[in-house]
């Protein structure tokens, strides 16, 4: 399947050739696989330099002389560090903007914590005119892309250095919308991103052993679908949440607010916690932190009290 | 004649017990100046495409910018006495959202520049030929965001900018940004050091600035007094951000009359 980063590059050169006010503004990341766009328009393409707050005020007034910004760059330099250029820039004067990062989470596993970024879905979830995606494939970037990149609002994908490999129905990636990707009875399981290729492989074997799994998962993070949570947890009583992404404001409190008025319902969570230490491939992090097969049969088992 | 704008600052600063008049009164000539000989306006529509656009980036100095909207009707008479209120759209820093004429929501420090260099690479990307200015504090200069932005203006040839700094003195309470002249020029900028509270010094360095597309980028350095006008607001300390009484709100009158 394609990296996210070239379905970038190249919805940038699709969308670009078409809509002459979207300007790409980058903080000296992907400036060689953005050069087909760089090239086909030289005066709506800028690495502007490393300073990431100045690039999005920046892009602030470019967003005011009527135009729409694109911004660039790795997660914790566009969310964390510019975070406040990002709330009285374009929150408060609400301006529209499409912020698009990578090295979202630990995707960046062997450079640590200055390149990990676990805050940045709760932190744009604050702002009532931002919307948060997190494509796990290159459709799902390019559909969304194209269906809000000019709706003046904040809009917010995090693109993961590693697509879930699934292959979706094009007619069900909708903005705002989850996609039920396994119908089960035994647990709902909500999840982002790439995790849901690990979803998969472990809702097959829950599937030998008598359990199975509703699988919703979430390419648009908001606005959360939470509808169809509860419509799924209402019926299986049962929701294991895995985002790679802090543990704290993100997709599991979202499930909460969307099933609180059921009764009886158990919950559990594979997130992030708090700062992750130590190096290793994304794989090796994956396993350590419980996003893997193996952890989600525990948790299942720990948490929700499932016997398989 | 700007002192019945600073007499409005007061006036306004006292009824809202909220403001800050030294830093207004450091800048209320500048500002007065741009809206009379320099920007092109129109108050019955702010936001008219052909306007220039004026970013206070020193977004605390607002009371100096409501005084000279009002002179030049943008606000009205209501805008300024509910300064602060409730009921008002202005409070004690610029607020695009509401206020008519200013162009940024500012009052953190290092915002307002790089909004004004994008505005700058936005409409030049448009080929429109309309000019940004944005005022600065010097203590302001502290800001990694201004440097950065001086950087990529110079980088762009952002020659449709013009930043003019109040150096009223504020950094060098703290963190002096001396030399500022010979910092500005090594970052690429065009820069000129003017009285800024001199007309005849405003309208030498403004008359003669080239504002086409490409082209390095200006820095007007304009030396203030913070404070200036009243002898015992003056300089640095206790009435940055002070609330006058009524018997001081005479005094200050007294002085500007």
């Amino acid at each position: 399947m394609k990296k996210l980063r070239q379905e970038f590059a190249d919805t940038m050169l699709e969308v670009g050739r078409r809509d002459e006010k979207l300007v790409v503004m980058v903080g000296d990341i992907s400036h060689g696989i953005l050069q087909p766009y760089a090239q086909s328009y030289p005066n709506r393409y800028y690495n502007v330099g490393i300073c990431e707050p100045t690039i999005v005020s920046m892009a602030a007034g470019i967003a005011k002389s009527g135009l729409i910004p694109v911004v660039h760059t790795i997660a914790p330099f566009i969310i964390e560090r510019a975070y406040e250029q990002i709330k009285l820039d374009f929150g408060y004067q609400k301006l529209g903007v499409n912020l698009i990062s990578v090295g979202s989470a630990f995707d960046y596993s062997q450079l640590g914590c200055s390149h990990h970024c676990y805050t940045d879905i709760s932190l744009m979830s604050h702002f009532r005119n931002a919307q948060v995606f997190f494509p796990g494939s290159p459709i799902e970037l390019n559909l969304l892309f194209k269906k809000v990149y000019a709706n003046g609002h904040i809009n917010y994908f995090r693109l993961p250095e590693y697509p879930h490999d699934h292959v979706l129905d094009e007619k069900q990636i909708i903005v705002g919308q989850a996609i039920r990707i396994l119908k089960g009875e035994c647990l709902t399981i909500v999840v982002i991103g790439p995790q849901l290729k690990t979803v998969l492989q472990a809702a097959e074997i829950l599937k030998q052993r008598r359990c199975s799994a509703d699988v919703l998962y979430f390419p648009t993070i908001k606005p959360f679908d939470g509808k169809s949570v509860w419509e799924s947890v209402t019926r299986t009583k049962n929701v294991l949440v895995i985002e790679e992404a802090s543990a704290h404001d993100g997709v599991f409190n979202q499930v909460l607010r969307a099933t609180r008025d059921i009764p009886h319902v158990s919950y559990s969570q594979i997130a992030i916690d708090d700062f992750v230490h130590g190096y290793g491939s994304y794989e090796d992090l994956c396993q350590r932190l419980g996003f893997s097969v193996e952890g989600i049969i525990k948790k299942i088992k720990q948490d929700l009290k499932i016997e398989q | 004649m700007t002192n019945q704008l600073r007499k409005k600052i007061a006036q306004i600063v006292a009824q809202a017990k909220e403001g800050h008049i030294p830093s207004s009164f450091s800048i209320v000539d500048i500002i007065d100046y741009l809206y009379s000989e320099v920007l092109h306006f129109d108050a019955k529509n702010p936001k008219w495409d052909k306007r220039d656009y004026f970013v206070l980036s020193k977004g605390h100095g607002a009371a100096a910018l409501y005084v000279v909207l009002h002179k030049n009707k943008f606000l009205t008479d209501q805008d300024l006495e509910q300064y602060s209120q409730t009921a008002g759209i202005l409070g004690g820093h610029p607020d695009t959202t509401c206020v008519p004429g200013a162009e940024a929501s500012t009052g953190s420090l290092g915002h307002g520049f790089p909004m004004a260099a994008g505005l700058a690479l936005g409409l030049r990307i448009q080929n429109k030929e309309n000019r940004i200015f944005s005022l600065l504090g010097d203590g302001e200069c502290n800001e990694g965001t201004i440097w950065e932005t001086a950087l990529v203006a110079a980088r762009q040839q952002l020659g449709n900018l013009t930043a003019i700094i109040d150096l009223n003195g504020s950094a060098a309470q703290i963190l002096p940004v001396d030399p500022l002249a010979e910092k500005w020029e090594a970052f690429g900028w065009k820069v000129l050091v003017i009285d800024g509270h001199d007309r005849d010094e405003l309208n030498r360095a403004f008359g003669g600035l080239n504002y086409s597309f490409r082209g390095n980028p200006k820095v007007i350095i304009a030396k203030t007094v913070k404070g200036k006008g009243v002898s015992f607001i003056e300089g640095h300390g206790k009435w940055h951000h002070r609330i006058p009484s009524s018997d001081e709100l005479e005094q200050i009158y007294a002085e500007l009359a």
